[in-house]
């Protein structure tokens, strides 16, 4: 197929946002191509086996990473069509409203230019059109919203049992809000429970770009072009436009995308390297980037993860979804674990582990190896239950992503990215171990352990703001510098919360899409 | 030139086990043929290598063994060469989630390098040659980080990668599923147990 020289916009990146904005745009009439530098991704593609599903991740050019607590890198990109979004877990809760403010409420951090009112209507569409399960009134912690189109989906015995550790608190517990069908809905079927959603969902359940926004957009006229690896945004006439965007196809040959609008929805890390790598024109500094902000407030939740047996019992581990089945969010107050401790806690409860795999059975205890691993294996597989409390990450200055001195396709530099937690959200996820390890001592779990933090989701560096001084872009993902860039993503986020990203994600893309549709290149 | 055209409408909408070609299978050589095998079926056959050095491989078996026991029978060696060999974007090693940077044969082969000099110095020779009982403080030494001497990549970052490529063949395969009586439940079935 013969590409045009020009289109009204050109998207790069095709994951989450990517999609979204793609299938809206193209369904307003404007003409659309998307670049992606990985596999161009099918449904029949996802093979259920954690081993296959190393495909799914970044296969580019390598990402540093380094820092004190260095950030995931490997585990959390996408590579492909759908992005991170098809390896993703479809764990769905909103933002609260305090994560909007946190600056104003405790002077730490920083503040969205909008509001969670703002954002609420967008948060209700997104559900209604890709089917969330879960149950609004349990969810006694839930901002206001429309309840879910769909029913919590099931639970299994591992959810079950390590709710019994937080009623025996007074702790509430409530099913997890997924973007996982528990019926069928819209043409896609309801979940199996097999728990494979990590190797990507092939039977449609669960709610990745390949069964939401991409059908859309390629119905919509959108074309994709995979194996498109971009280098650089094009300067325009002025320091203020942008002509399109440079980059290098699967046969190796350098090109040029020129189009009226410029969407950069890559990754949280992508994005900003491009940015940064883009210093034709005026823009010597990087595009987008007269704050000197580009890269910056790279933020990531870290997990504490709480283990415990529960010997005499079948926890169908194997069994469920990877995200979660219950969760409990009694402490997302920012100040409400003491203690030196600043930023939200969300908890989730038993998300089904494989035998294998960083996230899998025979993880849980990386130090056992020898007659002792195969020993805790045949135990852990039917009786081990696990539940992972996800600390707010503090937007920190110093936490970036940066150029690095390695260089990947026509000799761009490589991103590197900077991340240490601060004291106070390490202490975040310290009192949540020890909580943890209460919560699952009194729910009767034999011999709990805590495993060592990490780190997952990935956010900022491209923040959104009222000011070009202290901001990348506004509300709506505009560059304050450049009038027809657009960025999208987690990266836009002033601040992470303790909540999965891609809910938030897809409800600013669409505020964003369809303003940008509306008010083209005004 | 690589157009994505639609949502390809052929995803299954239930379990139903479609096989894919050639999943699980690498390509080696065996007496100068080329091969589609499984990394137990290549050990088997000792298939020849591509990254790693028959001594890198002999290590890398009994490192992977005294991890996690039956690695050696599986083909670990052969798994993580046919892995090393392939494009980045193609290998199914966990190294890609550990951010350790490509090349990835150059990580391997100088954790195993690292592994052997410190059994030297602590055991009195190579790796192979010491029983796991022996080898058992050396490792432990490892994910804490103290081991010495070590001159290599970070202890805990090798012993993680091998630790857990033999834990995808011995714990991650559909026979090792059985085996435990863990039910496997593919939506997508692959085509062969490694």
């Amino acid at each position: 197929m013969k590409l045009p020289e020009r289109t009204d916009a050109v998207i790069v990146g095709a994951g989450a946002a990517g999609n979204l904005y793609a299938a809206v745009l193209a369904e307003s009439g404007k003409s659309v191509l998307v670049l992606d530098p990985g596999p161009a991704w099918k449904s029949a593609d996802l093979i259920s086996s954690s081993i296959w599903s190393r495909r799914l991740r970044w296969g580019g050019p390598a990402i540093e990473s380094t820092g004190r607590h260095a950030f995931g890198a490997g585990f959390n990109t996408g590579w492909g069509t759908g992005g991170a979004a098809l390896h993703h877990y479809g764990t769905w809760p909103r933002l609260m409203p305090s994560d909007f403010t946190m600056k104003a409420d405790f002077g730490k951090g920083l503040d969205w230019p909008i509001s969670y009112d703002d954002l609420r209507p967008f948060y209700d569409r997104i559900q209604e059109e890709v089917g969330l399960s879960g149950d609004a009134e349990a969810e006694v912690w839930r901002p206001a919203g429309a309840p879910y189109p769909l029913p919590p989906l099931q639970q299994f015995a591992q959810a079950r049992l390590l709710a019994r550790g937080f009623h025996a608190l007074d702790m509430k517990t409530a099913p997890s809000p997924m973007a996982i069908l528990s019926q069928d809905y819209k043409g896609r079927p309801a979940c199996l429970y097999d728990g494979w959603c990590d190797a990507g969902c092939p039977t449609g359940a669960l709610a990745n770009p390949l069964v939401t926004f991409h059908p859309r957009a390629v119905k919509a006229g959108a074309r994709f072009l995979n194996g498109a690896h971009v280098t650089q945004l094009v300067p325009g006439k002025t320091a203020r436009t942008a002509a399109g965007v440079e980059y290098i196809d699967s046969t190796g040959t350098r090109r040029t995308a020129l189009a009226d609008m410029v969407i950069l929805a890559a990754s949280t890390i992508a994005n900003p390297a491009i940015l940064l790598g883009s210093t034709g024109g005026d823009w010597s500094q990087g595009a987008g980037n007269s704050s000197g902000l580009v890269g910056r407030y790279f933020m990531t939740h870290s997990i504490a993860s709480v283990y415990g047996f529960f010997d005499g019992e079948e926890t169908e581990n194997y069994m469920g979804v990877t995200g979660a089945q219950a969760t409990n969010m009694d402490h997302y107050g920012k100040e409400s674990l003491g203690g030196g401790a600043f930023g939200s806690l969300q908890w989730q409860l038993a998300p089904t582990m494989k035998p294998n795999d960083l996230l899998g059975v025979a993880m849980a205890r990386a130090d056992l190896f020898g007659p002792e691993l195969t020993a805790f294996m045949d135990r852990a597989v039917h009786h081990l239950a696990v539940m992972f409390g996800f600390g707010e990450g503090l937007p920190l200055l110093e936490n970036r992503v940066e150029l690095s001195d390695r260089t990947g396709p026509g000799g761009v530099k490589t991103p590197r990215v900077v991340h240490t937690f601060a004291p106070e959200s390490v202490k975040v996820s310290q009192s949540a171990a020890q909580l943890g390890l209460k919560i699952i001592t009194a729910g009767g779990a034999a011999q709990p352990w805590a495993g060592p933090m990490a780190t997952a989701h990935m956010m900022g560096g491209t923040i959104m703001g009222s000011e070009a001084r202290t901001s990348v872009t506004d509300s709506f993902g505009r560059s304050h510098d450049i009038d027809n860039l657009i960025i999208a993503g987690p990266g836009l986020f002033p601040t992470a919360g303790a909540m999965n990203p891609n809910f938030t994600n897809h409800a600013l893309a669409l505020r964003g899409a369809e303003h940008a549709a509306a008010r083209w290149l005004s | 030139m690589q157009i994505e055209q639609a949502f390809d409408g052929l995803a299954p909408n239930r379990r139903t086990l479609l096989k894919s070609a050639a999943f699980g299978l690498f390509a080696f050589k065996v007496a100068g043929a080329d091969m589609l095998l499984s990394p137990a079926e290549a050990r088997a056959r000792r298939a020849a290598l591509s990254k790693l050095s028959a001594e890198d491989a002999a290590r890398l078996e009994a490192f992977g063994e005294a991890l996690v026991p039956g690695a050696r029978a599986a083909g670990l060696a052969h798994f993580v060469d046919a892995n090393l060999a392939r494009p980045h974007g193609e290998s199914l090693l966990t190294v890609r989630y550990l951010d350790v940077l490509p090349p990835h044969h150059t990580f391997y082969k100088a954790g195993l390098a690292a592994l052997d000099a410190a059994s030297r110095a602590v055991l009195g020779g190579p790796f192979e040659g010491v029983s796991a009982a022996a080898a058992r403080p050396l490792i432990a030494a490892m994910l804490p980080g103290t081991i010495a001497p070590w001159t290599g990549p970070p202890p805990a970052l090798f012993y993680l990668a091998v630790r857990s490529d033999a834990a995808d063949l011995v714990y991650g395969t559909r026979a090792a599923f059985a085996r435990m009586q863990v039910p496997y439940m593919a939506h997508i079935e692959p085509a062969t147990d490694w």
